[in-house]
């Protein structure tokens, strides 16, 4: 099993974070913490997703990339510091 | 120069409609959507009531697809709205456009399990591209606006758009003209085009493998350029079928688990794949490990999570078809393989001989094709018939032939083919259905009545659900578990019972007349073809099964 960190910049639009972990458990990958919030300035939202799968993280990557509303998606290479 | 015009939510969501070129919208209506009901009436487009809001989505995704436009469909809260998500799911499967508008209980009641209250924005995240709930009427414009664009961005799919009550009610002042596009949503890396040709070049058993993404990108006259260049051996998914010309001399058919044997065997003794807009789908790989092993793969798609995801590519190429295949058009030396194909093709053709006087359904299907006018759309539902329509009819391009590929959803063909209708009048269309998938949307015979719709409807009849049937005789030792359907009504005084002619036949000589017949009646005609049960589709690759072991016989 591998685990990944995701970092993940998005549009604050109504039901992002639903829309990320939906597509997430749909794709095989177990969410293992989620940590988000938004710069009320820019109204981007930040979200720090730790994920594990047996599945290539590029799967869930190019997935996320096509929802509408998120703007970046980084890997965290080293997930376990 | 933007016009000012006092709206309200209704009004303003005709108004942007327009703006985007809809003439036809397919709906229901109910009390949650009644403003926009009320403001319907006095728009100039026009309204298609369905009989169920599954069929008013479905009769958006067939008018998408036949006329390449985005399919419209309306329904009220609740139980309206959960009837849309199996024509939504439809559409994200295939890649339709659609925008779905559904009405909401006030916001005042939101979240307080107010009557026909569902949470239908939860509801979409698994079955559409994008959905957006407006709870300003502020933002109901730009949000309509977006919902066009969104659709018809990159790999197209249904759109969403949740609209409470108070909204619809709601005055508002209307922009005017702020229709947008929007580029692919995810920035493409740039394509080794040079490493693909070098592949090309090199390649001595090379396929072409299409799929619906050529259709989707309005690509076919680039694909079949690239055929007449290249003169490459090529095999098309049910979805691609229509984008190779038939009558290429190169063209093995479809391949995948009812696919040709020729199509197949060809895939599995390539050194190349070129795959342009396809997507390694289950259906049409059998046992991935063993599907095409020997070949390398150039893939063309317009969705970089395609890329990889089922099958590693040697050589991605992203983005737009209509730029990217020409890049590729160049002359093959690879007459011996070319040969080898075709001479494949005709080792392996079809055999119409049928013991018996029953009807044998491939034999209709292939007489309906040859006898149906130029230009005509053929929609299927799903099961045996679907798969026998595949094999034994021919289309010349993809939006004339409408299945369900990616979702299987029984129950597609007769709204299908009213929303193809619809979006082209002028034009034969063609349902294709089975016994057991025509009673999933049957009220839509009310539709055909009601607007005169002159869809002529051909009813594969062995009362059963006769692919399970099959499967059950050939992997469930014949255990006939929940498929019988002999206690189907009388579908000639049903169809009679809404103002439709109808016949029934059910032996062999019967057959040529009652095509002509149905071809040449002006208006809805069922023509309900009793078959022997025991007939079943052939070839079949067995599941999990590497595609050059089909089955071809019990």
């Amino acid at each position: 099993m591998n685990h990944y960190r995701l970092i993940i910049k998005a549009d604050d639009k109504q039901v992002v974070l639903e829309r990320i972990l939906q597509v997430a458990r749909y794709r095989g990958f177990l969410i293992e913490g989620i940590n988000a919030r938004v710069n009320t300035g820019t109204n981007i939202g930040t979200i720090e997703l730790m994920v594990r799968s047996e599945r290539p993280i590029s799967f869930l990557v190019d997935q996320i990339n096509k929802l509408i509303d998120i703007k970046d998606v980084k890997v965290d290479t080293n997930p376990t510091q | 120069m933007a016009s000012e015009k006092i709206h309200t939510g209704g009004s303003l969501l005709f108004d942007v409609l327009q703006q985007h070129g809809v003439e036809h919208v397919f709906g229901y209506p109910g009390g949650a959507i009644m403003p926009i009901y009320d403001a319907l009436y006095d728009s100039d487009i026009k309204h298609f009531l369905c009989r169920h809001e599954q069929g008013a989505a479905f009769s958006a995704v067939g008018y998408a697809r036949a006329a390449g436009k985005v399919g419209v469909c309306f329904a009220t809260s609740g139980p309206g709205a959960t009837n849309l998500i199996t024509g939504l799911a439809d559409a994200l499967a295939d890649s339709i456009p659609i925008v779905a508008i559904t009405g909401q209980v006030p916001t005042s009641v939101m979240g307080s399990d107010a009557f026909q209250e569902i949470d239908v924005f939860g509801l979409s995240l698994a079955c559409t591209k994008h959905s957006f709930q407006v709870t300003d009427i502020n933002d109901l414009e730009k949000v309509l606006h977006q919902a066009f664009a969104i659709a018809l961005e990159g790999r197209q799919g249904p759109v969403l758009v949740d609209i409470p009550k108070d909204v619809q009610i709601a005055n508002i002042v209307s922009k005017g003209n702020i229709v947008s596009t929007l580029k692919n949503k995810v920035n493409l890396p740039p394509a080794n085009v040079g490493s693909a040709i070098a592949m090309l070049c090199h390649a001595k058993q090379p396929v072409l493998y299409v799929g619906g993404g050529v259709g989707m990108a309005n690509a076919v006259d680039e694909l079949r350029n690239f055929i007449d260049i290249t003169n490459v051996p090529s095999v098309s998914t049910l979805k691609g079928l229509g984008a190779i010309t038939p009558e290429n001399e190169n063209y093995l058919g479809m391949l995948g688990m009812h696919g040709t044997k020729a199509a197949n065997l060809a895939v599995q003794e390539s050194d190349l794949l070129v795959v342009v807009g396809a997507r390694f789908d289950d259906r049409v790989t059998g046992k991935l490990d063993d599907f095409a092993p020997n070949a390398k793969v150039i893939h063309f798609d317009i969705d970089t999570a395609e890329i990889n995801k089922r099958r590693v590519a040697d050589s991605a190429i992203l983005g737009d078809l209509k730029t990217n295949l020409p890049a590729l058009a160049i002359p093959l030396e690879i007459r011996d393989w070319q040969q080898r194909c075709q001479q494949m093709k005709a080792d392996f053709g079809w055999d119409y001989n049928h013991p018996g006087n029953t009807i044998f359904a491939p034999a209709v299907l292939k007489e309906v094709s040859e006898k149906m006018p130029k230009n005509t759309c053929v929609t299927t539902d799903v099961g045996q018939h679907q798969m026998w329509a595949a094999q034994h009819m021919s289309f010349d391009d993809p939006s004339n032939f409408l299945t369900s590929g990616g979702m299987g959803t029984m129950g597609f063909g007769l709204p299908a083919a009213i929303g193809a209708q619809v979006s082209r009048p002028t034009d034969c269309v063609v349902a294709v259905s089975g016994d057991g998938s025509i009673m999933m949307n049957i009220q839509e015979l009310a539709t055909i009545k009601r607007f005169q719709l002159p869809v002529k409807i051909v009813l594969i009849d062995n009362a059963k659900l006769g692919m399970v049937r099959q499967w059950q005789d050939l992997f469930f030792q014949g255990r006939l578990s929940e498929t019988d359907l002999s206690d189907n009504p009388d579908f000639v005084m049903l169809a009679n019972a809404f103002e439709i002619k109808a016949k029934q036949i059910s032996c062999k000589e019967e057959v040529s007349a009652a095509i002509e017949e149905m071809l040449e009646h002006d208006g809805p005609y069922l023509l309900q073809v009793k078959i022997d049960a025991a007939d079943n589709v052939w070839p079949l690759v067995p599941p999990n099964t590497a595609n050059d072991k089909m089955m071809e016989s019990t």
